[in-house]
Order: structure tokens, then C-alpha cells, then sequence
């Protein structure tokens, strides 16, 4: 089967090639373990990421004119793998899995071209700007107003819980153009420069005691018309397009990454001498299996894609499968360790730099973050088994 | 096969999924489960002689069709879904994938055939009176005397085992475990239905004494044997997912039209978030069964990981769903009268049987080196 090549190739290519290809590139671009600085990280990530886009090895899915490297469905399943294993950093923000198909789908020909490839590349950082204090999961209810003045908004508002925030170049945004009243009739999408004038962002400390989120606060921010994606007062559409391009082969790249952390933490379970313990030993197996699933189910959506063009209920379980994985699968490292295991990274007796304490900590956004665990089981219940809706919630 | 059914599967799927659901719907499962009989003949004809769903995995030599465990967990997903009571499992999952996997040309050319065309029910017994799948700890003896076999010993939890035309038997040899092939009318034999939960799958004591039998395979059993299980488990894993998407289908048509507080009590949250949990584990389940039925064509490591995967998940998943299921049903559920029990029963069965979920686990630390 001739395939789509990264850059600088022409012949036909097995799978295992592919593979081996890719692995030797990890291997010889691989940029060693990250400054512990946030700011030089910010800049040793960025030079990373546009090391693969130079080379031709970002953005997977994404279509060659944008950048990316069109691979079919299959060899994107091999290009996660490797990542995970290679252990090198990903994308930064959440701009490719969320702004990123919106813009491919929505956005102008000129929108396209200013914004996909710098963002593949990492030259330019993208956050989110979807919550608000009092609109989390009931966004139809957002108050940040954008007034049309001329050829600009004028933008007004307050937006939090925005991963990346601090490192954030541009904020793609729903605003009100609306009335309050129109609930989701009156929402536009915006892009707005997170360095003009008036946009204030501030790092959020959160539970890790790190700072993963930021809040923003907008007051007067002028925004061109031309950085509207879509229609006016047609942005929640797209907003709900984003949020459901949660790409099936990145379900494979997660099955890949905790393949890795598991083994992990069996490592550690062994050097420990635990592994005589039953209990032990029975987590750890229920840990496998379920790790072992999230492959399986990563495989079949990916199956279903090809076979049938749309990927089947597997993708609508399987991120809820994952965030109650890692949630537990932290805890009982936490566990595991005994108190050793609540010790912090400044303490000499931490184990592993305290990596399971913190990600004990931070996975307890997964259930929160891109929408509660409660609202996603709303969400299934309600299009994929066709439960009827609660009549005390918005009308979709 | 891919990790996704192809469209020959898909078709497969179709034509039991409708055969069944005109034929043999939840409702012939309670009628024969309460008049204690062990299947429908009519149905078993058909099944033998309009679908030839007995020769699926049965060799094109023998009178099959050569098909493998991939497309006998489709089929079995469709039982499952209406609970079938028949010698099915026991049959073509069971006894027809252990005279495959013996490699027995003999017996192949013998018994084969006649499972192929729906002439011959068929179980295999493993366990004994521990219930233990474990070939390690049979104690049923196997003594050569001339050319024949002789078993002496007990059989418990044998599936369909009173009524099965021809019996596997796991016996102790001097050269190791070995596997019998016992005929219904073999002297010595006796058999008896256990008294169990499930009455849609009704399991057998066998005592031999003395009874002459047929070795299947020669020298020591237990490496094909654990191969053998592999196949059982991925196949009942596949089963256990069709009963559990019955279960969650149950459920929601349920919630979809029940009224509690003038509203659908599936517009509740509580609800929905059951349901959407019940589907979690379906499709969890399903991905694992399809993941074991490609696997286990394959003996191996590989197989027998992704067996005890697909066991010991969808074994948790079936009980779990079988009780919100109930549960959703509220008082009606409770009822004899709601088929909401007879679900629990299969599922509970089909927990235990062929191993615990935990026992499971305990392999599969054993298999990846925890």
C-alpha cells in the first residue's frame, strides 16, 4: 500500500520501516530531560516541537498543507505508540485538539493559513477560553460580552481554569455577542492576541500547589471582526465540534503513555518487594486489565473508522474509562508507598521525585476538566443511549 | 480478525441476532429454564440445519465450516443476549475446540461430523467437586487396561453434562493429564443435573466407575489443554457481553418510558449516569471479548493474556450491569415475573464458572511477570 511520507521521502514504506524510521528520529533529535525552569522549559519544548515540524514528524493527522503529516489512520496509531515510548514532550496548550479541528473545519482559507501551521510548529501557543467563575459545564450561560464597534469586538469579561494560560499567545474564546438571555443563540467564537492591550492573565495556584490554570480578565480588549470563526452568534456550534474532535488515535497515544506508567509502577512494586503481597498483586493485575482495554478499545474505535467511517460507542466510553484509570492508578501507588508515599519532591526520602503524591493530586482535574465526569455521563446517556433529557438543563 | 467485526461478521451478527430473536427470544430461555429441559430440539435443528451454527468452528475436513473463535464470540454474543438454553457452549466452545486443539486425527474423523450437523451434543469435564478449572488438581483416574481406557472418579459443574451425547473427561494417566472421550450409554456412567442458580444453564455431576472411554490426544494434556481454556474463556467473555448489552438495553428502554415525579425517570440524573456506566462497561467488555476471540486463534502467551483479560472483565462487567439493571426496575424487577433475575443468574454463573475474576488476575500477574 503506498503510504503518506514525512518530508524527505519518497518510497513505498512498511509499517515496521515506518516504525523504525520514526524511532531512529526520536532517538537522534531527542532533547534529554527538561529544565526544571518554567520558563526555559517553555522555550526547550517550543524548540522541540518545531524540531518535528521542521522534519516533517508533526501533527499526524493533520492534512500536509497545514503542516502535518496526513498519515492514515494505522500509521497514526504507530506515530502515537513511538511518542509515548520515545518519551518526549507533546503539543503545548490545548489549541491542537481543540482549536485545531474547529479551525480546519470552520475557519476561512486566510484564517487557516495564519494560524495551523505556527501553532503545529509551538511557535505560537494557544489556550483555551471557554469557562468562566460562574459558566463551567453550563456554558450557554457565559457573561464575557463582545460589542461590535466597527471592524473590532470589544471584549469584556473574566475567563479561569485556562491550562497554559501563563505561556498563552492567543486565546480562542467564547464570547457573548448577544443577550444574556439568548443563551447559547447569542455565542461567538473569537481569537483573541493574549498580548493586547487589556488582557490580564494571572496564574491560578491550584491543588498541586503548581500553577496548571490561569484566569484571565479582558477589559476592552479590541478584537478585528476578521478573528471570528464562523457566523456571529453562531460560535456554539463550533464550540461543541471542538470538544467532540477528541481524535481516536489520541486515545492510542494514551493506552501507550499508561502502558509506560504502569510498567512503571510495577518496576517499583518489584524493587519494593511488594509484589509478594496479594493484594498488591491483584491491583496491579486489575490495573493491566484495564490498561490492556484501553488499547483494545483504542484499536476497535480506530477499526470502526476505517471500516465504517465513524468510530462506534467505544469512543464515546473510553475517555471515561481513562480519567477513573489514572485516578486510581495514582492512589494506589500513593498507597502503595505508605507514607513514603506522601512525601514532597523537597524531601530526600520522596520516591521518584514524588511523581505519584503529584499525580495523585493532578489527576483529580480529569473528572473535572473539558467537562465533569457527571456531565459526560449526561452527555452519553443522552445521545448515545438516547435517555431524554433533563428538563431543568438547556435545551441542545 | 481486526480488533472491529468485518462486514461478513457483521452479516453473521444479523442472521443469529434475527434468527434468535424470532426463534428463541428471553422469553423460551424462562419457559425452558422452568420446565428444567436442557434446550429446544426444534431450535437446535434449525440452528444445525438452516444456520449450521454447530459446523462454524469445525474444520472443512471434519464437516465444518472452518470458521475460528472470532466468529464463534459473535455468535455466542447473540445467545448470550437472549440467554439461550442450549448445548450449545458445551458443544461447539466446549467439547468441538477441545477435539480441535488435541490435533487427534482419529477423533476428529470420528466425533466431529456428527457435532458438525447437529447429531452430536457434547460437554467437557474439567472440573471436580471443588469447582476449580485447574487441570492440576483432577483426580479422576485413567487406567489402560488392553486397548481402552478405564475412568474411575467425579465430574462436578459439567456443562449440559446430563444430557450430552459424548463427554471429554480430564483424567489423571500415568504419563500425565489426559482427556476421554466418554460415550452417553458407557457403563459406569452416571449423571445427575446439580442444583444450581442458574437454571438457564444447567450443570451436571458425572461419576465413572470403571467406565471405558477413548483417549483424545496422546502423552501429557496439559499444554493444550490450558490452550483449550483460553478458547472457553474468550468465548464465554463474548457471551458475557451479549448478556450484559441485553441487560443495558433492558434498562434503557425502561427508563426511556417508566414515570416517576410526572417525568421519564430516565430524564434523571441518577439514572442516566447508571446507564452510562453500564455502557462504559459493555463496550469495555466488548473491545475485550473481540481483543480475546483474535488472540486466542493463536495458542500462546498472547492468547492466553488477552483471555484472562476478557474473562475477568467481563465477568465484573455482566454482574455488575445484571444488578443496575434490576435496580432501574425497581420493585418490578424484583419480581419473578421480570426476566431482570434470570439475567442475574447467567451473569453470576458465568462469573464463577471456568475461574473467578480474581483467580483471573492472579494468572494474568502470573503471564506478564507482576
Amino acid at each position: 500500500m503506498p503510504v503518506q511520507q514525512g518530508l524527505g521521502e519518497t518510497a513505498v514504506e512498511t509499517d515496521e520501516e515506518f516504525r523504525a524510521r520514526l524511532r531512529a528520529f526520536f532517538a537522534d533529535h531527542h532533547p534529554g530531560r527538561p529544565p526544571r525552569d518554567p520558563a526555559e522549559r517553555l522555550v526547550w519544548t517550543k524548540a522541540w516541537l518545531a524540531t518535528l515540524f521542521d522534519h516533517g514528524y508533526a501533527g499526524p493527522a493533520w492534512p500536509r498543507a497545514h503542516g502535518g503529516m496526513e498519515l492514515p489512520f494505522a500509521r497514526q496509531v504507530i506515530y502515537h505508540e513511538e511518542f509515548a515510548a520515545a518519551r518526549v514532550p507533546g503539543p503545548l496548550g490545548t489549541g491542537l485538539n481543540i482549536a485545531a479541528p474547529t479551525i480546519i473545519t470552520y475557519g476561512s482559507d486566510e484564517q487557516q493559513r495564519r494560524w495551523l501551521a505556527p501553532m503545529l510548529r509551538g511557535d505560537v501557543v494557544w489556550a483555551q477560553g471557554y469557562s468562566e467563575p460562574g459558566a463551567g459545564s453550563d456554558l450557554p450561560s457565559l457573561r464575557t460580552t463582545a460589542k461590535r464597534s466597527g471592524d473590532e469586538y470589544v471584549v469584556n469579561g473574566q475567563k479561569v481554569w485556562t491550562s497554559h494560560g501563563q505561556s498563552a499567545d492567543i486565546l480562542f474564546a467564547l464570547v457573548r455577542t448577544g443577550t444574556q438571555e439568548s443563551r447559547q443563540k447569542g455565542i461567538s467564537y473569537l481569537v483573541i492576541d493574549a498580548h493586547a492591550p487589556g488582557v490580564d492573565i494571572r496564574p491560578l495556584q491550584d491543588l498541586t500547589g503548581g500553577h496548571l490554570f490561569a484566569e484571565v480578565f479582558l477589559d476592552d480588549v479590541r478584537v478585528p471582526v476578521a478573528d471570528r470563526i464562523g457566523e456571529e452568534n453562531g460560535g456554539w456550534k463550533l464550540a461543541r465540534t471542538s470538544l467532540g474532535h477528541e481524535r481516536a488515535a489520541g486515545s492510542m497515544n494514551q493506552a501507550a503513555l499508561y502502558r509506560r506508567v504502569l510498567t512503571e509502577l510495577e518496576e517499583l512494586a518489584r524493587e519494593r518487594g511488594l509484589l509478594a503481597d496479594a493484594l498488591v498483586r491483584d491491583r496491579l493485575a486489575d490495573f493491566e486489565i484495564r490498561v490492556r482495554i484501553m488499547r483494545y478499545n483504542a484499536q476497535r474505535i480506530i477499526a470502526d473508522i476505517l471500516l465504517r467511517g465513524e468510530p462506534g460507542a467505544a469512543s464515546s466510553v473510553s475517555r471515561l474509562l481513562i480519567a477513573e484509570f489514572e485516578q486510581d492508578l495514582h492512589e494506589f501507588a500513593v498507597d502503595m508507598l505508605g507514607p513514603q508515599g506522601l512525601l514532597g519532591k523537597g524531601s530526600p526520602l520522596a520516591v521518584q521525585r514524588s511523581r505519584w503524591l503529584q499525580g495523585f493530586l493532578r489527576t483529580r482535574a480529569s473528572t473535572i476538566g473539558t467537562g465533569t465526569r457527571e456531565i459526560q455521563l449526561n452527555t452519553v446517556a443522552e445521545q448515545v443511549l438516547g435517555l431524554p433529557y433533563d428538563p431543568s438543563m438547556p435545551p441542545r | 480478525m481486526s480488533a472491529s467485526p468485518s462486514e461478513e461478521q457483521e452479516q453473521l451478527r444479523r442472521l443469529v441476532h434475527d434468527f434468535l430473536q424470532d426463534r428463541s427470544p428471553v422469553a423460551d430461555a424462562r419457559r425452558l429454564a422452568e420446565s428444567g429441559a436442557d434446550g429446544d430440539r426444534a431450535v437446535w435443528t434449525q440452528m444445525a440445519e438452516q444456520l449450521r451454527l454447530q459446523a462454524l468452528v469445525v474444520p472443512e475436513e471434519h464437516g465444518g465450516d472452518g470458521y475460528g473463535p472470532a466468529e464463534l464470540g459473535i455468535v455466542l454474543e447473540q445467545m448470550g443476549g437472549v440467554l439461550l438454553v442450549s448445548p450449545y457452549f458445551a458443544t461447539v466452545a466446549m467439547a468441538a475446540q477441545t477435539l480441535i486443539a488435541s490435533g487427534d486425527e482419529t477423533a476428529m474423523r470420528r466425533w466431529l461430523p456428527g457435532i458438525a450437523d447437529g447429531a452430536t451434543t457434547a460437554t467437557l469435564a474439567l472440573a471436580e467437586d471443588s469447582g476449580a478449572w485447574d487441570a492440576g488438581l483432577v483426580r479422576t483416574q485413567a487406567r489402560s487396561s488392553g486397548d481402552a481406557w478405564l475412568l474411575t472418579g467425579s465430574k462436578s459443574f459439567v456443562v449440559h453434562g446430563h444430557t450430552a451425547d459424548l463427554v471429554l473427561v480430564v483424567a489423571r494417566t500415568p504419563d500425565g493429564v489426559g482427556v476421554f472421550a466418554v460415550e452417553a450409554d458407557a457403563p459406569g456412567l452416571t449423571r445427575a443435573p446439580m442444583d444450581v442458580l442458574d437454571p438457564t444453564r444447567p450443570l451436571a455431576t458425572v461419576q465413572l466407575d470403571e467406565t471405558p472411554a477413548t483417549r483424545v490426544g496422546t502423552g501429557d494434556a496439559s499444554g493444550w489443554l490450558a490452550s483449550v481454556t483460553d478458547l472457553v474463556l474468550a468465548a464465554s467473555a463474548a457471551e458475557q457481553v451479549g448478556g450484559a448489552a441485553a441487560c443495558l438495553a433492558m434498562a434503557v428502554d425502561y427508563a426511556k418510558v417508566r414515570e416517576q415525579f410526572g417525568r421519564p425517570i430516565g430524564s434523571f440524573q441518577a439514572i442516566k449516569h447508571k446507564c452510562s456506566t453500564m455502557l462504559l462497561q459493555v463496550e469495555c467488555g466488548r473491545s475485550a471479548a473481540y481483543a480475546a476471540g483474535a488472540a486466542v486463534a493463536t495458542p500462546g502467551p498472547e492468547a492466553s493474556t488477552a483471555a484472562a483479560v476478557a474473562k475477568a472483565y467481563c465477568s465484573q462487567a455482566f454482574t455488575h450491569v445484571a444488578k443496575e439493571c434490576l435496580q432501574i426496575h425497581g420493585g418490578v424487577g424484583f419480581t419473578w415475573e421480570h426476566d431482570a433475575h434470570l439475567y442475574l443468574r447467567r451473569a453470576k454463573s458465568s462469573e464463577l464458572l471456568f475461574g473467578s475474576p480474581a483467580s483471573h488476575r492472579a494468572r494474568l500477574a502470573e503471564l506478564v511477570g507482576i
